[in-house]
């Protein structure tokens, strides 16, 4: 029986997976795209096809499980690479919360549920085909969560250590979670006070007990540590290496963190925080201590997982771990729109629980009534919260979901990489890839592109006549025209101290402008 | 004189009359003698047996530099005068010189007669010279048996040979490839070799990680419950022998009998064998002086070459009584309850079951640096390693004492091997190439845990040494051991066994390359390791390093020696030491691979408390 279920499970995780694929590549197709995907595109091409040394983009690309994840599917069809990893992603995340469902419960209920929600959930859908790396994101929050519930039931080294593996992995993934650990230190003081051999109940008094008895002191200081190094030295240690190898290779710990060479992230997120906060009709409804209620109502099955775990105090305190997450993420990264992802991590977080406790409660009618009522209202706040975000691709995602027609986002992008592709084959096109990725991520020869990983870009950038025949600069207008060194004022700069220089304008968009170096 | 001893004993209060009794029902049994019986299972000491005899009028005479005579000898079996602690030396005068720990012995006395159509004449002396010269003098086949009965029968498992002529060749052949490929293109073949080394430390070590979380999964299974144990009924325990070598332990003896008295165990069931070198008269002599009856039967192993743990316990075989066998070491307090446990289990298990694993783990831990590094090492080792291998079916490499053998299987097959200075693990990997299987049994063995460096690198690079010769012995013939053990077992002997003694083998070299990079930011390391290659080298490096510093912390958690998990830190300097002992045992495997590098123990200061179990 459990074997049939098996697969099935495994039957309608391929359905998913395909569904998933065939939405993806439809909106793909009708031209959506993101930063994220554009970005990883981009590297997978230099990677796969670029001149030079290409270590630091392959070892310092970050996130860096996610560009792998989607590198993995580079050779299949490099633009689509991204989405065919999400999608393939968000089923497997499917196929790992339904398989620890069945395994619990043979209730086919909640499993019709889990099943409704991953096909029309507009946030997971957003997860699953926009070619975002939320999709392990959430699979490691969830592995990570679900080990550590699995340990204060089994108590075993086992659960634990995945736990923090899983962490390591969570990390790479997005490396705001490491702000996660802070959040788990009240938390694992008070497992070890829970876990002593004492009479007392109250775990205050409980605390007293073991703080004025010297013995009682010494094994629950001993205990603590042990679990905070367990859990928690695997993710310090691995961003300490990976900051190590950013110093040896790229001469900055954080260069992972703040090079827009290396993530997507850093101009990304500023962009959209600029473009928004310049709207008159902005509204600070973020930036507030409002977040742990909006995600209440995002996201309201969280609610009946607490009423679940009502009498398990260190559940309701590990749920409540990502709430004061996301609010501390708020304040530290203040200029910084919450993306989508840090909401699903709640709903995932609830569906954990659900499929941890919802079997078991005594009135299973009442259970399911009021879970399929939360299901349909989750599935509307779903699609209001992506339609409301501050960040442009949610909306843009949803917009085209809900309206499938062919949108010009990429449009200027493309414009200029069809015109580059269209150079002779032995142009050398010099550019920045630091805010033209989206160009390089549509052009078809990336051997022609002279980039800043390359060696010969400094002394292209200083002599161009000798190293290039193209130039692409941001224009006046690009955004991003500050974050690059070429410039609308680099063309001035340049003539100005290499008097032989002689540039042609042979290209232009409202962002981009095409020299030729004569 | 015509009191016997045993009225002789009793008269003297030494032993009671309900012991007399018991001792002469048990020797009736057993085929053993009175007096082996009162002296070997903890009725009366052997100083007090020496008062008694003396008082009665006899002189207990030096007979180990008697004369002998090999006609004489012949006609006696080895069993039989060890059973009566007495051996008929020569004739003399028409009288069969006869040795005889209990001068009223009867049945031996009746053997002389029958045997040599003479009187004997007796000379009364020490059980112990008279065993040490039984043993010398009857013991050579035994001894040989010991030594050549697996190379006889099953010559492909013996070590006796380190490196098979096929693989000479393969070692000679990519030694010349390797020497071409540095003259023709010194810096490709540089790099490919790097980066290999570096690949391979880092694939062992994420294997030993994988391992220890499979274990650990299972870290609160109880094999065997309390309540199980609570419901054995002692009448029906078989026979248990306790097999304990010993060399130059003499500060051990007393700590030995301490702990073995505190076995849950019927102790007429018990068959405790003190295996002693010929020439360790200084153990010898610290049984001689106990003041307190002793709970073990002492056997002399005749000197042969080589003169390793193995050979012994070979040689105690032959006089083994028990339906199940094992070793512990002199200084080993188990879990009291262990016996019965693996009793209890091995009725559990099925019959291809042959051998049960206790864990084995440290009373001395808190002493130094070493020993709690040590603590972290077993406890992983025996605590996550070894149930990982056992949960996904991989030959276990069995621990140096506490594993408990059915006798009738470990005979079949050819028990250990004398030249294989790891004889325990290479016998898990043989038995596993038979078909058979090891279990894990949830009890304890405590050791003490080696506390002195230079003592702790020597130990460690016989087991390394031991190692790579096990290693050596069951690859002699790879496509035949894959076929015997499967795909699994062969690449978890390959990472466990094989990859163990080349990995601290590679360790100080990558160690080195880092520190010239990173430290000195050496140019000639600069030129020959290209940007790519250094960054593996250093990723794999620290990621191999923070990979085994958790494996050794996970340790911590079943024990709850919390307060070692800071410990693991120092596990790069742990390994340094391991590194120096694989060395040491690559340079003996060629030079001397027979060598028993003795680990001297009694060292700590910690007393051990026995580890009763209720």
């Amino acid at each position: 029986m459990r074997n049939r279920r098996g697969l099935y499970l495994i039957l309608i995780t391929v359905f998913i997976a395909a569904y998933y694929l065939l939405l993806g590549i439809y909106l793909n197709k009708l031209g959506y795209y993101n930063q994220e995907s554009l970005f990883f595109i981009e590297k997978s091409k230099v990677l796969l096809d670029g001149l030079g040394n290409r270590l630091k983009v392959m070892g310092l690309t970050t996130p860096i499980l996610p560009f792998y994840g989607a590198f993995i599917f580079a050779r299949i069809n490099i633009l689509l690479a991204p989405v065919i990893a999400s999608a393939i992603g968000t089923a497997l995340l499917f196929y790992i919360m339904a398989t620890t469902l069945i395994k619990r419960t043979n209730d086919d209920f909640y499993l019709l549920l889990l099943i409704a929600l991953f096909l029309l959930h507009p946030g997971l859908l957003y997860t699953a085909c926009s070619g975002k790396s939320i999709y392990m994101v959430l699979i490691f929050f969830y592995l990570f969560f679900f080990n550590i519930i699995r340990f204060y039931s089994s108590n075993t080294t086992f659960h634990i250590s995945l736990a923090s593996i899983c962490l390591v992995i969570l990390v790479f993934c997005d490396y705001k979670f490491i702000w996660l650990t802070l959040f788990f230190i009240p938390l694992v003081l008070f497992i070890s006070i829970q876990s002593l051999n004492l009479g007392e109940k109250e775990t205050v008094f409980r605390l007293y007990q073991s703080f004025n008895s010297p013995a009682l002191r010494r094994k629950l200081v001993n205990k603590t540590f042990a679990i905070y190094i367990i859990l928690f030295i695997l993710p310090l240690a691995s961003v300490l290496i990976f900051k190590m190898l950013n110093l040896t290779h790229a001469n900055d710990l954080d260069y992972f963190l703040d090079s827009p060479y290396a993530t997507w992230a850093v101009l990304a997120d500023r962009l959209s925080f600029e473009q928004a906060t310049s709207f008159s009709h902005y509204q600070s409804s973020q930036i507030s201590a409002l977040v742990t209620a909006s995600i209440a109502i995002y996201c309201p099955m969280i609610i009946v997982a607490i009423y679940f775990f009502r009498n398990s105090t260190y559940q309701i305190l590990t749920i409540a771990t990502p709430f004061a997450f996301v609010e501390f993420l708020q304040i530290k990264y203040d200029k910084i729109f919450l993306a989508h992802e840090y909401f699903l991590i709640f709903l995932i977080l609830s569906l954990l629980c659900i499929i941890f406790r919802a079997y078991s409660h005594i009135n299973q009618t009442g259970v399911k009534i009021l879970l399929s009522i939360i299901v349909v209202f989750q599935l509307f706040t779903g699609y209001i919260f992506m339609k409301k975000s501050f960040i442009a691709e949610e909306r843009d995602f949803v917009k085209i979901l809900f309206n499938p027609s062919p949108v010009d986002q990429q449009s200027e992008n493309l414009e200029i990489a069809d015109y580059i592709n269209s150079l002779p084959d032995n142009a050398q096109i010099m550019m920045d890839d630091a805010i033209a990725y989206p160009v390089i991520a549509f052009t078809n020869n990336t051997r022609r592109l002279t980039l800043p990983y390359q060696e010969t870009f400094l002394s292209a950038s200083e002599a161009p006549e000798h190293y290039v025949n193209y130039i692409l600069t941001a224009s006046e207008r690009n955004p991003l025209t500050g974050y690059t060194q070429l410039n609308n004022k680099y063309v001035p700069a340049i003539k100005h101290s290499d008097n032989g220089l002689n540039l042609q304008k042979v290209y232009e968009t409202d962002n981009w402008v095409i020299y030729k170096v004569l | 004189m015509n009191i016997s001893i045993p009225e002789l004993l009793v008269n003297d209060g030494f032993i009671t009359p309900g012991d007399r009794e018991r001792i002469e029902k048990f020797s009736a049994r057993s085929d053993l003698s009175f007096i082996k019986v009162a002296l070997n299972f903890g009725y009366i000491s052997r100083k007090n047996y020496e008062r008694s005899i003396i008082n009665a009028g006899y002189k207990i005479n030096p007979v180990r530099e008697e004369a002998f005579d090999g006609e004489v000898l012949n006609k006696v079996e080895l069993s039989f005068a060890d059973a009566h602690l007495a051996l008929p030396l020569r004739i003399r005068k028409n009288k069969v010189v006869t040795l005889m720990a209990d001068p009223t012995d009867r049945l031996f006395i009746d053997y002389i007669r029958m045997t040599y159509n003479l009187e004997p004449e007796i000379i009364v002396a020490d059980d112990l010279d008279i065993t040490w010269l039984t043993h010398k003098l009857l013991g050579n086949d035994y001894v040989k048996s010991a030594v050549f009965e697996l190379l006889n029968h099953d010559p492909d498992s013996s070590a006796l040979i380190t490196f098979s002529t096929p693989q000479m060749v393969f070692f000679f052949l990519i030694l010349g490839l390797l020497a071409a490929g540095l003259v023709l293109n010194f810096k490709s073949v540089t790099i490919i070799l790097n980066v290999a080394m570096s690949f391979f430390f880092l694939i062992a070590i994420v294997f030993k990680l994988f391992l220890s979380l499979v274990g650990s999964r299972f870290e609160l299974h109880q094999a065997v419950s309390k309540e199980e144990v609570r419901n054995v009924v002692e009448d029906e325990l078989p026979v248990y022998t306790i097999l304990l070598p010993v060399y130059k332990e003499a500060k051990l003896i007393k700590k030995l009998i301490w702990n073995l008295q505190s076995l849950d165990y019927p102790r007429e069931k018990l068959d405790v064998k003190l295996l002693i070198e010929e020439d360790d008269d200084q153990t010898l002599n610290a049984v001689r002086d106990l003041d307190f009856p002793a709970i073990f039967e002492v056997i002399i192993v005749p000197y042969h070459m080589p003169q390793t743990k193995p050979k012994a316990c070979n040689y105690g075989l032959h006089f083994a009584r028990g339906k199940y066998l094992t070793i512990y070491d002199a200084e080993d307090i188990p879990d009291t309850d262990q016996l019965k446990k693996a009793v209890t289990l091995f009725n559990k298990l099925p019959e291809n079951f042959i051998c049960v694993q206790s864990a084995l783990n440290y009373f001395n831990r808190n002493e130094n640096f070493l020993t709690r590094m040590f603590t972290l090492e077993y406890s992983y080792w025996f605590d996550y390693m070894l149930p990982g291998l056992d949960t996904l079916d991989i030959p276990i490499p069995l621990g140096g004492t506490s594993n408990h053998f059915k006798m009738e299987n470990l005979l079949e097959l050819g028990a250990w091997d004398p030249f294989n200075v790891t004889e325990d693990a290479d016998l898990g990997v043989r038995a596993y190439a038979k078909g058979y299987k090891v279990a894990l049994v949830n009890s304890t063995t405590y050791e003490e845990a080696n506390n002195e460096p230079f003592n702790w690198i020597r130990q460690r690079s016989r087991w390394i040494k031991g190692y790579m010769q096990t290693y050596l012995v069951h690859m002699r013939n790879p496509v035949a051991l894959w076929k015997k053990i499967g795909w699994k077992g062969f690449l978890g002997f390959n990472f466990f066994v094989g990859a163990t003694p080349v990995t601290f083998l590679v360790y100080p070299i990558l160690l080195f390359i880092f520190l010239g990079y990173v430290v000195f930011n050496l140019a000639s390391i600069k030129t020959l390791f290209p940007d790519w290659v250094l960054f593996i080298c250093i990723f794999n490096l620290m990621v191999g390093n923070i990979l085994m510093i958790y494996v050794n912390m996970m340790a911590v958690f079943k024990r709850r020696f919390y307060e070692l998990i800071l410990f693991a830190i120092a596990n790069p300097i742990y390994w340094l030491m391991h590194s120096a002992a694989a060395y040491m045992g690559l340079y003996q495997l060629i030079v001397k691979p027979y060598y028993w590098e003795k680990t001297t123990h009694g060292l700590s200061k910690i007393n051990s408390a026995t580890n009763v179990i209720n």
